[in-house]
């Protein structure tokens, strides 16, 4: 083991250093302090904070933050997996798949106010599709799909979440090689055979990684559901409130109480995620 | 046989039938948004006969015009330039020393540079409030704050922008060569790696830019006037000429990731948009 401090290193030390003091200053001094806070509430030990954080309004805020992020990402997850699939087992248009890759790289960085502004004028109130649904006696408010309700707020994510799982999926859909296929149609395995043995065991790691990298991602969402919906009960929207309110309401350890139970969330279901990507990288990478 | 080439169509026929939906699912959102930003009827009021009626691009001209949205426009375009700066400053000659003198740390500077991934936005601007705004005011009033958050932000996908880069040069192969030739770290730097990592610089450099103009969280908790937040104060006041302008913004955007993912795909570099 060579010292840090020898001569040849210093050049290491000198590129490193500014990187380190930067994300140490900038990420993660404050978010260390957001992390006592929260267990130091008044200056002591209390996890009253904690507690306070996930009941009542806030309880709703985490179910419904939770169930917001599951199902734009079981939905988004099959339907991009599904999505890539069927653009590998298609060659003839070529312009498809270039199309298709570019689109994704844009739309899965989508999620913004633009997206929001977009759906408004779909499914809002004056929208083109409330509006086509309308004429045939449907009402979509009823069923809960409108920019302000929860499967409205599905629909406007799927919009990021699915071109986001097709890039996830499409290195790992790709590693799928022809020759398995062939091998088990020998071997007088049938389609459905080949799936269940071979095709869904190899892609689930992968799929399951990427629907839980959706998960992440609505979970932390904020821009489209602040300007479909300020006031709806979700956790990024009352972090805001709360961190707004702070001079007055002195809940400021609530607020850093909620994101500290964010933190958790996010590290587990990332952890979950690097080790079914490490499986994965033992089929794809060969 | 007719038994199996019946399935084979239908399978072939759903296919199209999911691809034709998919793909509607993402263009009508984007008709309907044009169409509300550049026709002035009304949805309540459009009839098929008035389907051609009414359009126009004054709404779009009005907005690009306004004098609120030009000066958020250029605080955007500034934190734009400067978050780039920052970026490639910070993580360009961390990834060419990594890869040339100390390849085993790669995972770790990998690994490391995802923590944006883990405190999120939404979950940093507690703390930022927590801590800065009460040890130095200044800094949090300035808007040139947001840059080094920012920076961070492009982190992820800088990272490995450039990482693939390096890789794809096999920089490690060239940094001995030239060294063995008794060519100076200056020179292995400027005249051999980085006219080489110009392609993942400009990739990183455009997603970073795609990332800034449509940055919300931190613009808007920390009440800056930016491109996004002056965007959702003016849809308030004119909802046609908003939607028109957030439109704009978006297919300017669009086209600038296409363009610099073709290219780099067709260059052979498969760099990641998603950061992962």
């Amino acid at each position: 083991m060579r010292s840090l401090f020898q001569k040849e290193n210093r050049l290491g030390l000198l590129v490193a250093l500014p990187f380190a003091v930067f994300v140490a200053l900038f990420l993660i001094y404050p978010t260390l302090v957001v992390l006592y806070k929260s267990v130091m509430p008044h200056g002591s030990f209390s996890t009253s904070a904690l507690v306070e954080a996930v009941s009542g309004t806030y309880r709703t805020g985490f179910i419904n933050s939770i169930s917001l992020s599951f199902w734009s990402a079981l939905i988004g997850g099959t339907v991009g997996v599904l999505l890539a699939l069927t653009m590998k087992s298609l060659t003839r248009p070529k312009w498809l798949h270039s199309t298709l890759d570019a689109w994704s790289a844009v739309a899965s960085q989508l999620g913004g106010i633009g997206l929001a502004f977009a759906f408004i004028a779909t499914i809002g109130a004056q929208g083109a599709i409330t509006k086509v649904f309308m004429n045939f006696g449907i009402n979509l408010k009823d069923m809960g799909v409108s920019t302000t309700g929860f499967w409205g707020l599905v629909v406007v994510y799927l919009y990021f979440q699915i071109p986001l799982m097709f890039l996830v999926m499409m290195p790992a859909v790709n590693g799928l090689k022809a020759s398995w296929r062939e091998a088990a149609a020998i071997m007088g395995a049938s389609g459905a055979r080949y799936w269940r043995a071979v095709g869904i065991p190899i892609l689930a790691p992968s799929t399951l990684g990427g629907i839980l990298l959706l998960f992440v991602n609505a979970f932390t969402a904020y821009a489209t559901a602040y300007v479909l919906n300020s006031s709806y009960a979700l956790v990024p929207l009352q972090i805001r409130f709360l961190l707004q309110g702070n001079v007055i309401t002195g809940k400021e350890d609530l607020g850093n109480a909620i994101v500290t139970w964010v933190i958790l969330l996010l590290l587990t279901s990332l952890l979950l995620m690097t080790y079914l990507q490490r499986r994965t990288l033992k089929w794809t990478s060969s | 046989m007719s038994v199996g080439v019946k399935r084979y169509r239908v399978g072939a026929i759903l296919k199209y039938v999911f691809l034709v939906a998919v793909g509607a699912y993402f263009i009508v959102p984007m008709l309907a948004m044009a169409r509300f930003a550049f026709q002035a009827v009304p949805m309540a009021l459009l009839t098929p006969e008035k389907l051609f009626s009414g359009w126009s691009f004054s709404g779009l001209g009005t907005a690009l015009t306004d004098p609120e949205i030009l000066s958020a426009a250029k605080n955007s375009l500034m934190l734009v330039v400067l978050a780039i700066i920052l970026n490639l400053v910070l993580l360009v000659p961390l990834a060419i020393v990594t890869e040339v003198r100390n390849p085993g740390l790669r995972p770790y500077l990998t690994a490391f540079t995802l923590l944006p991934w883990v405190i999120p936005p939404i979950a940093l601007v507690v703390g930022v409030a927590a801590t800065f705004r009460a040890t130095v005011p200044w800094f949090l009033a300035s808007i040139f704050s947001l840059v080094p958050f920012y920076a961070l932000w492009a982190m992820p996908f800088t990272y490995r922008a450039l990482d693939a880069g390096l890789q794809a040069i096999n920089a490690r192969t060239l940094y001995e060569a030239a060294r063995s030739m008794g060519a100076s770290l200056g020179t292995i730097i400027f005249k051999v790696l980085l006219p080489n990592m110009r392609a993942s610089m400009v990739a990183a450099s455009a997603l970073t830019a795609a990332m800034v103009l449509g940055e919300f969280v931190f613009a808007s908790l920390l009440l800056k006037r930016t491109l996004p937040t002056e965007m959702v104060n003016y849809q308030r006041g004119d909802p046609r000429g908003g939607l028109a302008l957030a439109l704009f913004v978006m297919v300017l955007t669009a086209l600038a990731i296409g363009l610099v993912v073709r290219s780099l795909r067709r260059r052979g570099l498969n760099v990641q948009t998603t950061g992962l």
